[in-house]
């Protein structure tokens, strides 16, 4: 097939993976209240509020994310190159990056609740236990989807019949990288458990909340104590989506500007070096256009949602 | 309801001998190990060298423990962050230091420029005439930050090169993307100790041990990836046999870990309700 078809085949391909990877890495944080409600867990017991939640503290959700989709990234780097077939070597890594995941979850977990002895939080087995599979397998969707972008990306000249077009980076760096931003991404957006106050809604914009509140979010369900699961099944309508979203519309405005810049700047198909520079300049305005045109997006919805909904008058 | 009052800061108890020994000591023996494997002898196979790994890490995890303790517990992974970041330059530095003058030593040019900016960094974060800060004990941390890291990070790149020589490391540890992982996982080994165990009730030797684990685990992966980059005289042998001290070094202080924290908790309790306020 004509390799510029293929690109864009391959370009959302890994738009489609990304959307994959970070709902599944959102929901996983959610599971493990590595950012949703993150502070409140660690809080919740200094005030009494002794709580049956699980407290995944392997730092920020971008760093954690790296490691697992590096290593993930590294074995199955040393697979392929060892010439195992991708469709072995992507998954094998994954599921190595995935039992570190659960070896780091457990120790944060439990050095997080004994360190707080003196506000009496024991250590429920059937919390540490019942919370490995949910993350590991949430984990394990989005490992894999972001080591198969790195693949795909770093071969991606191979696959569509343009060597020349492979990723300067090595499959590693890439997995480095995309973790990073799928991390990032996951937990700065759809955390709507949390994010939004899910038992203050109805506080006006922006107002604070007193300390003897604090911690109470980790506390009670709709129906009996409240632990992740019900986090995870209240987020996964639109958090999950929204943050998958999110990481998935980056991708793909990203990629398409650049091979539509190649295209229109006469790049493509011939790679011509001469026309290299018109391709970046043209690449970079259809970014910057884009960029222009998401923040006068956002200020118009922001805008309507405050005077459609404002703040809740009436007890 | 009950709020329960406040905590007042204790004194630390000095350690009294055995593991982890005290912070100086500790610091002291890091070092010299360190030094002596990188520099003096690098044809070392990469067991010994992992081990002096796990010591530098484990004193890269000291420091950050000291430096972050004086906070609110947000802010322990950017130190690790930052330690690894002095120890990417010092050890980039220390390798092209090593090949231009020839010496094996001129690495530890890198990791001494690393520990001055340390020490600068911290002079100037806790000085009134820039930001103020007033940390106690900022300027020792961050020099030790500096040292920790580009001494970890130039082990990492003997055992993944089999040498010091620039090229060598360019090629077999940098262009490959092997660094992001040295880099991810060696920050873990700083960081993830003090972030995991953060509370009133953390303690040291049980905090340590955590560093130990996770340095186990890099060796481990470390060995795996000898299988492609291997270079050394050693050739399989160097990997087959990380990958096993890796592995039972993770087993040894993962048990451990895991039954200190059981011990030492409130309670460990199979199931149960939690405890009613109102």
């Amino acid at each position: 097939m004509e390799p510029i078809a293929m690109l864009f085949a391959w370009m959302l391909l890994i738009v489609f993976l990304a959307l994959i990877a970070c709902m599944f890495e959102d929901l996983e944080s959610d599971t493990g209240s590595q950012s949703n409600p993150n502070s409140q867990v660690q809080l919740a017991p200094q005030v009494g509020q002794v709580h049956r939640f699980f407290n995944k503290a392997i730092s920020g959700e971008a760093p954690a994310y790296a490691m697992y989709c590096t290593i993930a990234g590294v074995i199955a780097w040393v697979l392929l190159s060892k010439g195992v077939h991708p469709i072995m070597a992507i998954p094998i890594g994954t599921i190595v990056g995935e039992v570190v995941h659960v070896i780091f979850a457990t120790t944060a977990h439990l050095g997080r609740t004994t360190a707080q002895k003196r506000f009496e939080q024991p250590i429920y087995l059937d919390v540490l236990y019942g919370h490995l599979l949910p993350i590991a397998t949430h984990g394990f969707m989005a490992t894999l989807c972001i080591t198969a972008i790195a693949y795909i990306q770093s071969n991606l000249g191979t696959l569509s019949g343009l060597p020349e077009l492979n990723h300067p980076f090595a499959l590693p760096m890439l997995a480095f990288i995309w973790g990073i931003t799928v991390g990032a991404i996951g937990s700065s957006t759809g955390d709507i458990h949390y994010g939004t106050e899910r038992e203050f809604q109805d506080r006006p914009f922006g107002e604070g909340k007193r300390v003897v509140y604090h911690g109470k979010i980790t506390r009670y369900a709709e129906c009996g104590i409240r632990t992740q699961k019900d986090i995870v099944g209240f987020c996964v309508k639109y958090g999950g989506p929204c943050t998958g979203l999110t990481f998935g519309l980056i991708i793909l405005f990203e990629n398409w500007r650049t091979l539509v810049g190649m295209i229109a700047g006469n790049y493509l198909p011939d790679l011509q070096a001469t026309a290299g520079n018109m391709a970046a300049t043209i690449g970079i305005v259809l970014g910057l256009m884009i960029g222009i045109a998401l923040t006068v997006g956002n200020v118009v919805i922001v805008r309507w949602a405050r005077k459609r909904y404002g703040p809740f008058v009436g007890e | 309801m009950t709020v329960t009052p406040a905590v007042e800061e204790e004194e630390e108890k000095k350690p009294t001998g055995g593991f982890p020994p005290d912070e100086t000591r500790l610091g002291i023996i890091s070092a010299v190990i360190a030094v002596i494997i990188t520099i003096l002898l690098p044809v070392l196979p990469a067991v010994i060298k992992a081990v002096g790994v796990i010591f530098t890490l484990l004193w890269g995890a000291d420091s950050v423990r000291k430096t972050s303790k004086y906070g609110l517990g947000t802010g322990v992974p950017s130190i690790g962050v930052l330690a690894m970041g002095y120890g990417i330059v010092g050890a980039i530095l220390g390798t092209a230091f090593a090949s231009k003058t020839g010496y094996a030593a001129g690495a530890l040019g890198g990791v001494l420029i690393m520990g001055g900016v340390g020490y600068l960094s911290g002079v100037m974060s806790n000085s009134e005439k820039f930001i103020g800060m007033k940390i106690p004990g900022l300027e020792r941390g961050m020099m030790e930050l500096g040292l920790a890291g580009s001494l970890a990070m130039l082990l990492q790149f003997s055992i993944v090169a089999g040498s010091l020589n620039f090229d060598v490391v360019m090629d077999k540890a940098i262009s490959t993307g092997i660094i992001a992982l040295l880099f991810i996982l060696s920050c873990m080994a700083m960081f993830h100790p003090y972030n995991a165990c953060l509370g009133p009730d953390e303690r040291r030797p049980r905090t340590l041990m955590l560093s130990v684990e996770i340095s186990g685990l890099l060796c481990a992966i470390l060995g795996i990836i000898l299988v492609v980059t291997a270079g050394s005289m050693w050739e399989v042998a160097d990997g087959v046999s990380l990958v096993i001290f890796g592995a039972l070094v993770w087993l040894v202080f993962y048990v451990k870990f895991v039954k200190a924290a059981m011990r030492e908790a409130y309670s460990v309790v199979g199931t149960g309700l939690i405890k009613t306020i109102e």
